[in-house]
């Protein structure tokens, strides 16, 4: 604030010509930016049958592979135009209330959004399965479960919870936790399963992944919150250990919906799609295949994953890639 | 300068301080307090947290029907005329970020270039130019043209809308005492709040798109703009004011003729202080529709880490280049230190005619040569600079260097011996210890009103249900604040000191305002892969360029006399320093202590995403898993936080108004 305090006024007034100036120039540019718009909309709209179909990516690598596999049959085949917008979760249930956002290809539960705008409102529409079943569980590296044998289920890891001991954790075990966006109730489960265990968040799902693959490269003993399908899971080489199904002392917090006493691992759930109503209601060509749109497996969509975060493909290429060999699938969405 | 005003003003008190029994002295206090409230830890440890009787439950869940509430009559049938003028609005901005969007690219990249240069070099001159010629080739080289011209145009928007409300609430505010007071905690507000907390009401209010994402932005870009043009009215001295009131002139002539003019280069850097502002939000304003260059930090960070860096230069090197530029325009065009004679003013008219023929005559041949919109992707060094990033992330990631060995230990030692205990006291002790202790620091330090607001402050965290969640946070708060003076007053002395040193202090603060802090802090997790640790760089990262600034021009301030006087009695340029400078400096640094609490507050949410849980992983959670009550009350605590520790730093907050510049 070199000088501000020092100002003197000789010439204290904005002089006529600087005004006049700036006057003109907002007149000229107000009239160029006018001109402008005139041009730009005449010029858009080509009219397509398909017209245009707004995506939603989120923010992991399966999304990602969901959304341009799922644009380059809209674009190649049906002859849409695609806009890809990249909004999160939450908020793009109230992008698609708008419709602002056509359709999400991959949700995997957020109950009271759910009850509100599809239950209730019906501003949003649910659109069926995309093949995928998200499964949520508690996780270790293979080199572990090698080396102790019974992690395989929770009662292993009863006593020896010492194994996984972090500078944050002291005497107690370090238990990873996930990603703020993603439904959890490990300190619950923790407590129920009355495991020895300290709950540290590792923050977002890039600081989880940092984190978690240090230790994994230095062969440290690790148990985390992750989840299934994930391209990582193949390159991590994670195995699940087993919850118990129903327990005492487990109940259904966190996970919303129906209470059920007791009910402790996390249920596994067909991932869903969701279409803005009036996209639904379009009698778009596009409706019909993004209805049909499908995965056959959950190791698919690793692939076409793994392919665009592990390997740097750019999406549009790796989705051409597995479009093309697997032809037969792509056809069936399509009739 | 206020600043120097009051450090003189508090100097006298000072020098009667040393001259008491050295065990009345302030920090000896509150040393004594800590150390009772230690021995109440000692005590009674984990026996007496927040007790539940004293916690309003339900209010989470009212919050949360508020929430429905509101969708519900947004996607009603038969919508409120309200939410039409909402929309009416977002359609506004929308269209207005879209128009600008399309001119940039209208002109193609040939063009846009070329307009942006020649427009500088008339109004700011060489230095500007190049820097906005240096921010259009890292834009075309990174091969982020398309994005970068969108982000450009959503700032366009944004600043120019913040502005647009900024400084006639600024100008008003500056002349209505009332005013400023009635404003300045809704200011405080729209500062500390996390944007995570609004974004939902945002989007349910605005929708989601380039509209919503600019009002986001003007929530935390515009208290710069008012309280910068606020201070530059009150800057206007009384006398020159008085005597053209005397002449006859009215209240309306004396604004417009006197203090406008007069404030107008104070006015200009709160110009730079909302480009500034407005840039830190682009990867935030992008997770509700924002697009550009904030899209590709986001999803780089889990498919490209290096594309995402990449993408955080071009946002730095925007900022930059704007800061620069508006900087030059404020010089060149003050009426204080520009005299135009008629054949100069004849000069720059025939250079702007000059200008805008030129521009015009470029868009014209590119367009006929068909240049293209987007600078062509062949072109790019995308690949190679990726390539270099990527082999450094390579290193970074790799846990067998001898970084690593370094860095992992480092890491460790800052949690076990540092951070932990501290949080252990905070968390364990009976909460009636902490209450009080605070409390009492809070009267030691600063009188019987802030004592008042601190006490009622720790009870609003401890009422919503925060308790514990707010203890960790305020224990890596406190260490982030320790942090960021230690560093942000060496360097802030030294740039005083040195003119070379502050050159290059300069740019480095400008990176880390405004680069995205996850574009870092992601590869730092590598280094040290343990919790609180990357939340606490990201933090002192983000706010030591506050104090450096403040502390800088608190030292630079001091009044050349107090320093002639122990020159002439024989002081070295030590001695100075030791016992003239930095002691009448003493405000200007309080106040960077300030400040300092104010930004490492700010990055607690990101903080919490990368691993320092408490206050920031629940407000990320309320956005991110849609649970606004349970969001809006971790905000509500941040911000009690912040109130709180704000009252106990403010022997500094009379010079407060001017913090951000």
């Amino acid at each position: 604030m070199r000088n501000a305090g020092s100002v003197d006024n000789k010439e204290g007034s904005m002089s006529k010509n600087v005004r006049a100036r700036l006057t003109l120039l907002v007149g000229v540019s107000l009239a160029a930016v006018i001109g402008l718009v005139a041009s730009g909309s005449a010029l858009g709209d080509a009219g397509q049958s398909c017209g245009t179909v707004t995506l939603n990516e989120n923010g992991w690598a399966g999304s990602t592979a969901n959304t341009y596999v799922a644009k380059y049959v809209l674009e190649k085949r049906l002859g849409c135009t695609v806009r890809i917008t990249k909004i999160t979760e939450v908020p793009s249930y109230q992008a698609m209330a708008d419709g602002k956002v056509d359709a999400v290809l991959e949700d995997w539960g957020y109950p009271d959004q759910f009850n509100q705008y599809v239950t209730r409102q019906k501003t949003v529409v649910f659109a069926g399965s995309n093949g995928l079943t998200g499964h949520i569980g508690w996780f270790i590296p293979r080199y572990l479960l090698n080396k102790y044998p019974q992690f395989k289920t929770w009662r292993g890891l009863k006593g020896r919870e010492a194994i996984f001991r972090s500078p944050e954790s002291g005497s107690q075990g370090m238990f990873v936790g996930g990603d703020p966006s993603f439904q959890q109730k490990d300190k619950e489960l923790i407590e129920a399963l009355d495991l020895d265990f300290r709950h540290v968040t590792a923050g977002g799902y890039s600081a989880q992944v940092a984190r978690v693959s240090q230790l994994i490269k230095q062969r440290k003993p690790v148990i985390m919150y992750w989840w299934t399908p994930e391209y990582l899971n193949a390159h991590l080489n994670l195995v699940e250990v087993k919850l118990p199904p129903r327990f005492k002392g487990c109940s259904d917090v966190g996970a919303g919906g129906d209470v059920k006493k007791y009910r402790c691992a996390y249920a596994a759930a067909p991932l869903k799609k969701l279409f803005s109503k009036e996209f639904a209601q379009s009698g778009s060509p596009a409706v019909k295949f993004l209805r049909n749109f499908k995965w056959p497996s959950n190791d698919a969509q690793n692939l076409v994953g793994k392919w665009i975060a592990g390997d740097r493909m750019k999406p549009d290429r790796a989705a051409e890639r597995w479009i093309k060999a697997n032809a037969r699938t792509v056809n069936a969405w399509l009739r | 300068m206020a600043a120097s005003i009051a450090a003189t003003e508090t100097a006298a008190p000072t020098t009667v301080v040393t001259h008491r029994p050295w065990w009345r002295g302030k920090l000896v206090q509150v040393a004594g307090i800590v150390a009772l409230m230690y021995v109440g830890y000692r005590l009674r440890p984990l026996e007496y947290p927040w007790p539940e009787r004293l916690e309003w439950n339900a209010l989470s869940g009212h919050l949360d029907e508020f929430q429905i509430w509101l969708i519900d009559e947004r996607n009603a049938d038969e919508r409120n005329v309200v939410f039409g003028a909402f929309d009416a609005f977002a359609t506004f901005v929308d269209n207005l970020v879209s128009w600008f969007t399309r001119l940039l690219l209208w002109l193609t990249w040939v063009g846009t270039t070329v307009a942006g240069t020649v427009i500088a070099l008339r109004f700011g001159g060489w230095r500007a130019a190049t820097w906005v010629t240096g921010a259009f080739a890292t834009f075309a080289l990174t091969g982020l043209w398309a994005e970068s011209m969108q982000t450009l145009a959503l700032m366009l928007a944004a600043v120019g809308l913040s502005l647009l409300v900024g400084i006639p609430l600024g100008i008003v505010a500056g002349l209505s005492n009332r005013f400023l007071k009635a404003i300045t905690p809704v200011l405080d507000a729209m500062q500390i709040v996390p944007t995570f907390a609004y974004l939902i009401p945002v989007v349910v209010l605005f929708s989601v798109g380039p509209g919503a994402a600019v009002v986001s932005t003007m929530i935390y870009a515009i208290p710069p703009a008012i309280r910068i043009t606020a201070l530059g009215i009150r800057r206007v001295p009384v006398n020159t004011v008085e005597a053209a009131a005397s002449v006859g002139a009215t209240r309306g002539q004396v604004l417009s003729k006197v203090q406008l003019p007069l404030s107008r280069r104070t006015v200009l850097l709160g110009v730079n202080q909302t480009i500034m502002f407005a840039l830190s939000m682009v990867v935030i304003a992008g997770l509700i529709g924002g697009g550009g260059l904030g899209d590709v930090v986001t999803s780089g960070l889990y498919s490209n880490p290096a594309l995402a860096i990449l993408a955080g230069v071009a946002i730095v090197v925007m900022a930059m280049a704007l800061d620069r530029s508006t900087e030059a325009v404020a010089d060149r065009t003050d009426p204080a230190h520009v005299h135009p004679t008629p054949e100069s003013r004849k000069r720059l008219q025939l250079a702007t005619v000059a200008t805008v023929v030129g521009i015009v005559a470029v868009v014209a041949l590119a367009k006929a040569r068909g240049a293209a919109a987007i600078y062509p992707e062949t072109a790019t060094a995308q690949e190679w600079l990726l390539a270099r990033v990527q082999a450094v992330l390579d290193y970074v990631q790799d846990p067998t260097t001898i970084v690593f060995s370094f860095t992992e230990p480092v890491g460790n030692f800052i949690v076990v011996e540092l951070v932990q205990p501290l949080m252990q006291f905070l968390v364990e002790a009976p909460w009636l210890t902490t209450l009080l202790g605070v409390t009492a620091i809070a009267l030691v330090v600063s009188g019987v009103r802030p004592a008042v607001t601190t006490f009622a402050m720790f009870a609003v965290i401890g009422a919503v249900g925060m308790w514990e969640p707010a203890m960790e946070t305020f224990a890596q708060v406190l260490v982030a604040t320790g942090l960021t003076v230690l560093i942000g007053v060496a360097l802030g002395v030294a740039a005083a000191e040195s003119n070379a040193v502050s050159k290059v202090v300069r740019p480095v603060n400008d990176v880390f305002q405004t680069l995205p802090q996850l574009v870092y802090i992601i590869p730092f997790v590598y280094l040290m892969p343990i919790s609180y640790v990357p939340g606490i760089v990201a933090s002192v990262l983000y706010a030591f360029p506050a104090v450096v600034r403040l502390v800088e021009r608190g030292v630079r301030d001091v009044a050349p006399e107090s320093v002639e006087a122990a020159r002439a009695f024989g002081a070295t340029r030590r001695q100075v320093l030791g016992k003239v400078k930095i002691p009448l400096a003493g405000d200007a640094v309080m106040l960077g202590v300030n400040q300092g609490i104010i930004m490492v507050l700010g990055v607690v949410v990101i903080a919490g995403l990368v691993g320092s849980g408490g206050l920031g992983y629940l407000v990320a959670q309320g956005l991110q898993r849609g649970q606004f009550g349970l969001g809006l009350l971790a905000s509500l605590a941040i911000l009690a936080l912040g109130i709180a520790l704000d009252r106990v730093t403010q022997t500094g907050r009379r010079a407060r108004k001017e913090a951000i510049t």
